[in-house]
């Protein structure tokens, strides 16, 4: 790559996420216009009085904006984890819930509602069943210790497919009229809960693993080389196999206990950005953090205008995400695959 | 002066020994031969001087240092590799295959340097891929790709190359190919390369180019024979080897070259 299109690239990289921000600001069943955002936003930082209504301030500050930055941070940790299990993985077809981060999650959240069904609990429910899962996962995958890449895999998919069945037990004793639409609403995805203290409690997970993952991403393009030639190449395999996975973890479950089960972006993100940027992690996972931002804060945008109830995430992710993913896969003729 | 100095050298998965007590010492600028025939333990020995696997005894010295406990990136500063077969995953540019071999000089929070850019390059153009360098890797032909491969462990900048049968599966121009870069190598470099091979011409092609060449015969465990390859290479060795008959020819291509060639002439299994 040379260096007008790198400077272009890091270019797009940081100022898509802000603008698509911006954007989702306006947008909703109470539309204000830009330059309204813009002077609250003045008003907000330089801790003036602003001359507008409250409604207005309230909308865009305290609903729109965390909503906006939380939907950016879920949609950045999904595709980079998704991105950093590929290249550990050596697999393609892999996503960010493929160690069991996301059954894990789902089923802490069921059982909080279950048992509890406060906000409150969920959130550190999901959290901490997620990372049991990754846990578990990998204890399995130590089992074997020769080929310790394909035992972590089957490790994940046996959690995975453990806990789907515990999420399918809670819905089945769960309560029909409350708590299973609690449930299957939950697993289906949303940040319409989303509020400016979740932004600190699930925000500290997602940032740490988004950076954990962001400082070893050259080292994961040697790993993917397999695991004999990647030490024969110099890497502490099992050091930065170590750091991805907890870092991908803390960002996944992070991004998980907030918004619920969010398909698809693990997956398809980090191979749009490959398309658009080539296979060196260095820029790829970058710009799949960029991507996932932008592609959740425009999906949820659609989820709130399209109808007055809001549209699940889980749903609309697949249903704007497939057809484009198709587009992509025609426009580049799938980027040397 | 020697690099490589394997002492005593023993290794067992549970309890069958692969091979025992063997002893090899490579100097730098030489290319030594392994040869023996499949499961021998070849394959086995070339994994532990790489440290993926550990000896049961004795040691392997490197520059005077015992291998063991030594780290991955310090030991990727003494020995590159370059596989038998690389298994494809991710359509990286050439270019970034070849950056890969300076993982053992960045350090884990980094990526390559401009510095480590132009090194790669380098490698590259020492085998003659700097046209390629922009291509998905997963394209190029076998022998392309072996060329890569190559100049990543260039990229390694590492007195000594590991090579598992480097040329199996590739056509008779790309095997050619190889072995002439590999003789370039060790010829204008002083590189020392050790390599597996099923083939025992190759250990006579680098003789017979007059590059300083070994041939350690791998029977049994045991090294059958060590030495020059014209002197451990002759009719009986190879029977014994692998249990076919052969007849070793010598003739001249030039005025002032002469090359020896091992002919085979059949097996001694029973006509039907």
């Amino acid at each position: 790559m040379n260096s007008t299109k790198k400077t272009t690239t890091w270019f797009i990289i940081i100022t898509a996420p802000i603008a698509c921000i911006m954007i989702s600001l306006c947008l909703g069943r109470y539309p204000i216009p830009f330059s309204e955002v813009v002077e609250i936003f003045w008003c907000k930082l330089t801790l003036s009085t602003c001359t507008l209504p409250d409604v207005q301030q309230s909308v865009v500050w305290d609903i729109r904006f965390p909503r906006a930055v939380l939907g950016a941070m879920v949609g950045g940790s999904l595709a980079i984890s998704g991105a950093a299990f590929q290249g550990l993985f050596k697999n393609p077809l892999v996503s960010s819930g493929i160690l069991g981060v996301s059954s894990g999650a789902g089923f802490g959240a069921a059982l909080a509602i279950l048992l509890f069904n406060t906000a409150l609990v969920i959130y550190p429910m999901a959290l901490f069943f997620g990372i049991l899962a990754v846990c578990l996962s990998y204890m399995i995958g130590r089992i074997y210790k020769t080929s310790p890449v394909i035992m972590l895999v089957l490790g994940g998919v046996i959690v995975s497919s453990v806990f789907s069945a515990l999420i399918s037990f809670a819905k089945y004793v769960a309560d029909p009229y409350e708590q299973l639409p609690t449930i299957v609403f939950w697993l289906m995805g949303s940040l319409a809960s989303a509020r400016v203290e979740d932004i600190a409690i699930a925000g500290i997970p997602m940032v740490l693993g988004v950076l954990g993952l962001l400082a070893v991403r050259w080292q994961i393009n040697v790993l993917s080389m397999g695991d004999k030639e990647a030490r024969t190449l110099g890497v502490n395999t099992r050091r930065i196999r170590g750091i991805i996975i907890v870092s991908a973890t803390l960002a996944t479950a992070g991004a998980v206990c907030i918004s619920g089960v969010i398909g698809w972006i693990g997956l398809v993100i980090p191979h749009i950005s490959r398309m658009l940027a080539g296979n060196d992690n260095k820029i790829l996972m970058p710009l799949s953090v960029s991507l996932g931002a932008c592609f959740l804060i425009l999906v949820d945008n659609l989820g709130r205008i399209i109808t007055g109830s809001e549209i699940p995430l889980g749903i609309l992710t697949a249903l704007v995400g497939g057809p484009f993913f198709v587009y992509l896969l025609k426009k580049t003729k799938g980027g040397g695959w | 002066m020697t690099l490589v100095n394997i002492e005593k050298a023993s290794f067992s998965y549970g309890t069958g020994h692969i091979f025992k007590d063997l002893s090899l010492k490579v100097d730098r600028g030489e290319i030594c031969c392994l040869l023996g025939p499949n499961g021998c333990g070849k394959t086995t020995l070339l994994d532990c001087i790489l440290g993926t696997l550990q000896l049961k005894t004795g040691r392997i010295l490197i520059n005077n240092k015992e291998t063991k406990g030594m780290k991955p990136g310090q030991r990727a500063r003494q020995i590159a590799y370059v596989p038998q077969r690389h298994e494809h995953t991710f359509p990286y540019t050439v270019l970034e295959i070849a950056m890969m071999g300076r993982a053992a000089y960045i350090s884990m929070f980094s990526s390559p340097s401009e510095v480590d850019k132009k090194i790669a390059e380098e490698a590259l153009e020492m085998v003659g891929m700097t046209g390629f360098r922009n291509r998905p890797y997963t394209q190029l032909s076998g022998g392309e790709g072996q060329m890569v491969m190559i100049a990543r462990a260039l990229a390694q900048k590492t007195p000594l190359i590991i090579m598992d049968e480097p040329t199996a599966h590739l056509d008779f121009h790309n095997e050619l190919l190889i072995l002439e870069t590999m003789s370039d190598l060790v010829k204008d470099f002083g590189l020392s390369i050790i390599m597996a091979t099923h083939a025992p011409n190759h250990a006579l092609y680098f003789e017979n180019k007059g590059i300083s060449a070994s041939a350690a015969l791998m029977h049994q465990g045991c090294f059958l024979a060590h030495g020059s390859p014209r002197d451990v290479l002759y009719e009986q060795s190879i029977k014994t080897l692998y249990n076919i008959n052969t007849k070793v020819v010598s003739f001249d291509i030039d005025k002032d070259e002469t090359r020896t060639q091992i002919i085979p002439i059949g097996t001694d299994r029973l006509q039907p």
